[in-house]
């Protein structure tokens, strides 16, 4: 153990070599791993605070506003137990921001637990059916605020004003502020009821974006979709996992051409690493032969050759994850996190969703110390089995 | 009077590459004797044989054909695991290229041999030092091996080769990298090892001082034993 040591810095050019390929591997695939498990674990908190299905109208292959005669005929589809209307869009809040406002009929929106927006916290409330002008918020309002220009304060009691799209000011009152477990869809939202909403987003009166719709329990969320497509025959049925697909699949898209990116960098980690540990160069193969011939058996040389590689494996992938963990965590992911989470990123101006698990650490150090005992073991295992004479003198 | 036989072989063949188009007869039907406490000298010009006859006889090599005896085991055909615990134990070799490791300094590079026993790092350094210390190397001995002279490169050899404390010392050409009278040294030392200490010396030379020196020779020319 201590000769393996020994050799990890004494041949000081290899050990860096490989040490800051794997620094750079571990760094790449773990910061990008972090953002992805983060993502994927805050699509599905997501989809449990969203609503089972979402339906739409479509005319004309293209979305359009739903009418409020929808209502009924969503209601008194069999195994739905509330049917609401929401309007919602994006609210453009300069310097490249959006975020995102929803007008929801309060006295029913507010009847479903657990659902975005309705966990206030602190001295807050939630709206309630005579509420205009007034808005919950999520607690990226807030940080967005915070890290203006002008560094405003805003909180319960504030007075918030939004830019409508025909220009207009509208002043919203801050009456509460919401906790949520997800970053990407309702941290920086707008919750306000609907005629306020609409006024915002320039729509007409008693049009509604869609409709959120919660099932008896037990139903069959698929079923209920089937009957609506069937029943009302302008309308596209979202299913609660349906929405997360959608979601998993404009992430995953990019996330497949990470995974590429890992698997071509992987491989050049262990070429590199099999070049320039040189076990299977003439150095690394005399060495072996002088351990051999000096009284080393096999299983010696391969303990020296392992405890070399797990050294530098080990310290390779911890600086590597440890690096991941600043870039990601302190200095929010630049670049990467912009490629990874596209137009979404636009919206997150209080950090990305990050995710670091147990099973995600074990893969990162699998992933660097494996190539590199492979590529550094089996050439020494080769000359190991060989007698030393023949190792020694490259007959 | 039976002089007592530490090794001996008989019939050892060793062919390289056998079946291939370079196929080379290295040894052919080598049978000799060597005598404990002796210090026996293999000779001949380069290239005719002799460190394939002496890795045979340091357990180094496997003979392709014929036997290998130790004290009347036969060892060529015995496990890797038994010939290395053979070679750990009790033979000390002295290669003709050193092969010392070039970034380790000269006691770490002594104290190999002992990194594979049960004896700490500081206990083998230390043993490494007093190795070195005998060969009038002490003030050399945190110099990486690099940065010594070839004669001073050789005797880091002879004490690694020493440190197993072995019965049996194999050199191979020990006079190549050294001055004449460096080589007296070294021989007046192996001698004084083998009438004080019994120990068995083989070595694979063509410098007729060694070959004079020595008790016993066996001439090889082309893999063959020369009477």
């Amino acid at each position: 153990m201590s000769y393996a040591l020994g050799n990890v810095l004494k041949y000081r050019t290899r050990s860096t070599a490989i040490v800051s390929a794997l620094i750079l591997s571990t760094f790449l695939l773990g910061s990008a791993e972090f953002i992805r498990e983060g993502v994927m674990t805050d699509l599905a908190a997501s989809a449990d605070e969203g609503p089972d299905l979402v339906v739409q109208r479509i005319l004309g292959g293209r979305q359009a506003t739903v009418p409020l005669e929808w209502k009924d005929n969503l209601s008194a589809v069999d195994g739905v137990r509330l049917a609401t209307p929401r309007v919602w869009g994006y609210i453009d809040v300069g310097g490249g921001g959006l975020l995102t406002i929803m007008g929801v009929n309060a006295s029913e929106y507010g009847s479903i637990m657990g659902t975005t927006g309705t966990e206030i916290v602190e001295e807050g409330r939630f709206l309630n059916a005579t509420d205009r002008y007034r808005m919950v918020v999520g607690q990226g309002i807030l940080d967005v605020m915070r890290a203006s220009l002008a560094g405003v304060s805003v909180g319960v009691g504030s007075t918030l004003s939004l830019i409508a799209t025909n220009g207009s000011l509208i002043e919203f009152e801050i009456i509460g502020v919401f906790v949520s477990s997800t970053k990407i869809y309702s941290y920086d939202m707008i919750v306000t009821d609907l005629s306020s909403a609409r006024q915002v987003l320039g729509l007409e009166t008693l049009s509604f974006t869609d409709y959120a719709l919660w099932a008896e329990y037990g139903e069959n969320l698929n079923s209920i979709a089937f009957r609506i497509d069937s029943q009302i025959v302008e309308s596209r049925v979202l299913t609660r996992d349906a929405i997360a697909d959608a979601m998993l699949v404009a992430y995953g898209n990019r996330g497949g051409v990470m995974a590429l990116l890992w698997a071509i960098l992987l491989i050049t980690v262990i070429l590199l690493a099999f070049t320039v540990s040189a076990s299977g160069s003439d150095e690394a193969r005399r060495e072996v032969g002088i351990l051999k011939a000096l009284g080393y058996d096999t299983v010696d040389v391969l303990e020296i050759r392992m405890f070399e590689s797990l050294t530098l494996g080990t310290l390779g992938a911890s600086l590597g994850v440890s690096f991941a963990i600043v870039f990601d965590y302190i200095l929010g992911a630049p670049i990467l996190s912009e490629y990874l989470l596209g137009w979404s990123i636009l919206l997150l101006n209080g950090g990305i969703p990050l995710v670091i698990s147990g099973s995600t650490i074990f893969t990162l150090y699998v992933v660097s110390i494996v190539p590199i005992l492979v590529a550094t073991v089996v050439p020494a295992w080769r000359n190991a089995i060989t007698e030393p004479d023949v190792v020694l003198r490259g007959v | 009077m039976r002089l007592p036989r530490i090794i001996h072989t008989e019939g050892v063949w060793k062919i390289y590459g056998q079946g291939s188009p370079h196929e080379v007869n290295a040894a052919k039907d080598i049978s000799i004797d060597i005598i404990k406490g002796e210090i026996t000298a293999l000779g001949g010009p380069s290239g005719s044989g002799k460190t394939t006859i002496l890795s045979i006889l340091g357990l180094l090599a496997k003979p392709t054909e014929g036997s290998v005896y130790l004290e009347g085991n036969e060892l060529s055909s015995l496990s890797e695991v038994y010939r290395t615990k053979v070679r750990r134990e009790r033979i000390g070799f002295i290669f003709q290229a050193q092969y010392l490791i070039p970034q380790l300094t000269s006691a770490e590079n002594v104290a190999l041999p002992m990194l594979c026993t049960d004896m700490s790092r500081a206990d083998a350094e230390n043993l490494a030092r007093e190795k070195l210390y005998s060969l009038g190397m002490e003030k050399r001995s945190d110099f990486r091996v690099a940065e010594l002279s070839g004669g001073e490169q050789q005797r880091v050899s002879i004490a690694r080769a020493l440190m197993n404390s072995p019965d049996i010392l194999i050199a191979d050409e020990p006079s190549s990298f050294i001055d004449e009278a460096l080589t007296k040294d070294l021989l007046a030392t192996l001698r004084g090892m083998s009438e004080e200490e019994g120990l068995t010396v083989i070595v694979a030379s063509h410098d007729p001082m060694v070959l004079n020196w020595s008790d016993r020779i066996y001439q090889i020319r082309d893999g063959s034993l020369v009477e």
